[in-house]
């Protein structure tokens, strides 16, 4: 415990208790603050538990959690086992596929489901040309669209953990099943799914959660009857009544409460179930077996299935992105660069604020990300067991928590709500624990005897991160620094409260795009240019190197 | 006819020839150890005993029933028990369920269940541990209750994979004794996968031992370690002297009585009664164990195969000395079972007798 650890300890955790601990604290001092007296109380709360509309709203939130575990469960747990266990062609290909909503922001699904199932949309006008149906079927705008435009976006959750739970097992808890009599279902039911269950819980939490946090896209379906909806719409439509604005924010404490002990109760359950290895002396790699020609034919069909409804996401947005005025039509017929052209030329504006903020964010990141990491794994100072833990709490804070707690924290004692630089610390702080978890896990996998033998050699602390450290560490920081990248480019739900006039990122611009009118277009330019910069953002990791990015992913990263 | 029938048994793994063109018969209530170096493919001879690999080639026949050439039996369907070398207890079950799991997938009565778990539990020595997770049991109740789910169902055929490389070495010596005992009052044919010569010496009634995918030789443990079929199994079992030489003379009325000239310069009489057939010319190894070999101070009279040499070096191993002896430049290794007055670098006389000195190619 040297000095120069305690003073770097110092260091990060102001920067934490500054960015994370003093606005989310001032965001629930807040939420107990009465409209009407200016006085404090828990009236708020006492109203949100007694108003029928709020109760109602808190139980469909619980419903749609629910029925979104249920459907990835049910869609998860076959796709986990063929994409784990059968041997088969383009795995790579396909299991990249199935992963790739992780990465694309949940708006842009909505938007393409929109165009191509909406009212009138492709589907529909397909089906009624074809004289099939004379009204449209309404496939997406109701609880069943909201349960299935979620779960396309979360299954890849479900599918990484319990792949990578399939694929840990020892294989012989599964032999000694089969010798004992089991085979086939019962095997599956009795031994393998139950030794899944806490890399399944690791990856079910998140979904869970996933209604808590996700505002947008029952907003942009008109279904607004759920908790973070609500907290939106009371936040930024009535920011003048006062009261419903603290509804808003009761709204936001209760919905992060919920996501928050939801996520400590799985991570204390999981941790506690974590069946300790015993396996020793098996030279397999998993059990990969070779399916029959049946089961093989079926399991391609079911994986093409899924591959194209994530396909259509960027499939139907190029389309809009290149065609205008497509209404009516199954398929755009006034082909355009239009809409590129007003983004790229006369508003370059929202992609310079992206980069810019999103880079700076990064830089943050990187600055705190890696001391950070250093800390936790390598000393024991006191104290770095709550940083991890308060870091890793990010994770499963709503971003409308960090973006409305940011707003009531830096608006009058510290006004840094009027600089710019707000918008890349508050990308920062929400996007934190995805740089260091990566950063941790491959800091975990760096053998300590590599550093102790440069300090026998003579050379410093900060000489032997410089030179042994960070050097073996780089691939999976850069993994880490581009996964941030990524997921600081799309952020929508904390800068939408934050932004600014000139301030627009590309996410808000497609928000506002879609707000103001029903041009689709350059909505759909500006989403299909963000999922070119994933694409390209997405190489450069599948270069780096992919396994890194699935072993710092896989349940008990941390 | 054999229990198991092992028949030109072919199993590769890519470009890895585990198992090649085996044959072997296990019969009816004996225990068969495989015994081999690392890799030399025990292991997944076992597992396409029990059908967890599937073979390229051969077939397997247990109880007079093919497992392979009338189509594929199912691991769950041969009516075999198992014990895996990392025990495979499973971690979401209590020892009870564990042991039970078997018996439940037949339709027995939850009575008779409860009783035949109860037995088995006895007869391991697990008795009130049944409501334990395995996480909370030492490695060698876990190997128990391995060993207890195995043998649960009444199994035709037991399967064990080094069951006690994972066990402590005083606790292994215990349950050497504890398997061997329970498989014999059981009746269970029993194969039995070990890399440890001691080991497989102790719990084998015959002993196949393998080499690079192929059986080498299969016999009681007395065969194998009195009669090592070549230099391999000879170095494999225990510890043996290997003189590369040329046969001179085979002697006309003795066929057994063979006349090796060996780098010690010196000419050997190897007379073993089941020495290998040769012809003079054939380069061979005259062979014999550090045990068999005769220490003197002074030479003694008339002795065929007496040599000189100095004492190198000297290692006390408790119950018997190790002497490690120059003779020519060749190194000879001696085991004196008592104290020995000569000194390192000290000369003393050698008598390697003719009847344990073996033949071997
Ligand atoms: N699943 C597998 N895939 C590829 N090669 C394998 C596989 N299992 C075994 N092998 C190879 O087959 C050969 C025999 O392996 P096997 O496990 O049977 O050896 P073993 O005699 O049991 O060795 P040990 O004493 O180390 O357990 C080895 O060369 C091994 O590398
Ligand atoms: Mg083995």
């Amino acid at each position: 415990m040297t000095r120069g650890n305690i003073l770097l300890a110092t260091l990060l955790w102001s920067v934490i208790a500054f960015l994370v601990v003093y606005p989310l604290s001032i965001l629930v001092v807040e939420s107990f603050k009465i409209a009407e007296t200016g006085t404090w109380g828990i009236s708020n709360y006492l109203e949100f538990f007694e108003d029928a509309y709020y109760l109602k709203i808190f139980g469909n939130t619980l419903v749609l959690s629910t029925l979104v575990l249920l459907s990835t469960t049910i869609f998860g747990v076959p796709l986990s086992y063929i994409l784990a266990r059968y041997r088969h062609w383009g795995k790579t290909v396909f299991t990249a596929l199935i992963l790739l909503p992780i990465v694309l922001p949940a708006y842009a699904g909505v938007f393409a489901f929109i165009i191509f199932f909406g009212k009138y949309g492709t589907v529909n006008l397909l089906l009624m040309e074809m004289g099939l149906i004379k009204t449209p079927i309404n496939f997406i705008y109701g609880l069943h669209g909201l349960v299935c435009i979620q779960t396309l976006h979360m299954l890849p959750f479900i599918a990484l953990s319990l792949s990578a739970g399939f694929t840990n097992i020892d294989p012989s808890f599964e032999e000694a099943a089969e010798v004992e009599g089991a085979s086939g279902f019962w095997r599956f039911f009795t031994v393998t799914l139950p030794l899944c269950t806490p890399s399944y819980l690791a990856g079910a939490v998140i979904v869970f959660l996933w209604p808590f946090t996700d505002w947008l896209t029952p907003l942009i379906l008109g279904q607004v009857d759920y908790l973070p909806s609500i907290a939106y719409i009371n936040i930024a439509y009535h920011f003048t009544d006062m009261h419903r604005k603290y509804m808003g924010i009761v709204a936001v404490v209760v919905s992060s409460a919920v996501c928050i002990i939801l996520f400590l109760l799985a991570k204390w359950w999981v941790e506690r179930k974590k069946y300790t290895g015993l396996s020793k002396g098996t030279t397999s790699e998993g059990r990969v077996i070779e399916p029959g020609p049946l089961i093989k034919v079926g399991s391609y069909v079911y994986m093409v299935c899924i591959a194209i409804l994530v396909l259509l996401i960027p499939a139907v947005l190029g389309l809009a992105a290149f065609s205008r005025r497509w209404v009516f039509e199954p398929f755009p017929t006034y082909w355009t660069l239009d809409n590129f052209r007003l983004i790229l030329l006369e508003t370059p504006l929202l992609i310079k604020n992206s980069f810019v903020f999103s880079g700076v964010a990064l830089f943050f990141g990187i600055a705190f990300g890696l001391p950070a990491a250093y800390l936790i794994v390598r000393t024991r100072v006191p104290g770095k067991d709550a940083l991890d833990f308060v870091i890793t709490l990010m994770l499963a804070f709503p971003g409308m928590a960090v973006g409305v707690s940011y707003l009531l924290a830096f608006w009058q004692a510290i006004p840094l709500a009027t600089h710019w630089v707000i918008m890349p610390l508050a990308l920062f702080a929400r996007r934190l624990p995805y740089f260091l978890r990566m950063a941790h896990s491959s800091y975990l996998q760096l053998d300590i005897s590599l550093e102790e033998a440069s300090e026998v050699s003579g050379a410093g602390k900060l000489r032997t991160f410089l030179n042994i450290s960070l050097p073996l560490l780089l691939k999976g920081v850069l993994v880490g620094v581009v996964m941030f990248f990524i997921m600081a480019f799309q952020e929508i739900s904390t800068a939408i409260f934050l932004y600014r006039g000139g301030w627009e990122t590309l996410p808000i611009g497609i928000y506002l795009n879609w707000h103001r009118g029903m041009e689709f277009g350059i909505a759909a330019a500006m989403a299909f240019l963000m999922i070119v910069v994933t694409f390209i953002l997405l190489l450069i990791i599948s270069r780096i190197g992919g396994g890194v990015l699935k072993a710092a992913w896989g349940p008990g990263g941390t | 006819m054999a229990f198991i029938e092992i028949r030109n048994l072919f199993k590769r793994f890519k470009n890895v020839v585990a198992v090649n063109h085996i044959e072997l018969e296990v019969n009816k209530g004996e225990m068969l150890t495989l015994l081999g170096p690392s890799g030399c493919g025990k292991t997944t001879t076992l597992r396409c005993i029990a059908g967890l690999e599937k073979p390229e080639e051969g077939d397997i026949v247990i109880d007079s029933k093919p497992m392979l050439s009338e189509g594929f039996v199912h691991p769950s369907k041969r009516g075999i028990g198992m014990v895996f070398q990392n025990y495979a207890v499973w971690p979401h079950m209590k020892v009870y369920k564990n042991i039970v799991y078997g018996l439940r997938l037949q339709r027995l009565s939850k009575k008779s269940v409860k009783e035949r778990a109860l037995e088995v539990l006895e007869l391991v020595g697990l008795k009130g541990l049944e409501e334990r997770y395995p996480a909370q049991l030492s490695g060698g109740q876990q190997q128990r209750v391995a060993l207890a789910r195995a043998l649960v169902r009444n199994p035709k055929v037991l399967l064990l994979d080094e069951p006690l490389s994972n066990l402590d070495a005083k606790l292994r010596e215990k349950m050497r004794f504890e398997i061997k005992s329970l498989v014999r009052r059981m009746g269970i044919t029993a194969v039995y996968v070990t890399h440890d010569q001691a080991e497989a010496m102790v719990i084998s009634d015959r002993i196949a031992v393998m080499n690079s995918g192929r059986v080498v030789q299969v016999g009681t443990p007395e065969d194998i370690y009195g009669r090592p079929a070549n230099r391999f199994v000879a170095d494999f079992i225990g510890t043996m002297n290997f003189l590369a030489g040329e046969v001179v003379r085979v002697l006309q009325d003795d066929a057994h009585a063979v006349y090796v000239r060996t780098e010690f310069g010196e000419t050997m009489l190897c007379r073993t009664p089941h020495s290998m057939a040769t012809t003079p010319g054939e380069k061979v190894y005259a062979s014999i164990r550090p045990e068999d070999v005769e220490v003197f101070a002074a030479p003694p009279q008339s002795r065929e195969n007496l040599v000189r040499g100095t004492i190198v070096h000297k290692a006390y191993l408790g119950n018997f000395l190790f002497i490690f002896v120059s003779v020519n430049g060749n190194l000879i290794r001696v085991q004196v079972p008592h104290h020995l007055p000569q000194e390192e670098g000290q000369e003393l006389y050698l008598v390697l007798d003719p009847q344990k000195c073996m033949i071997l190619s």
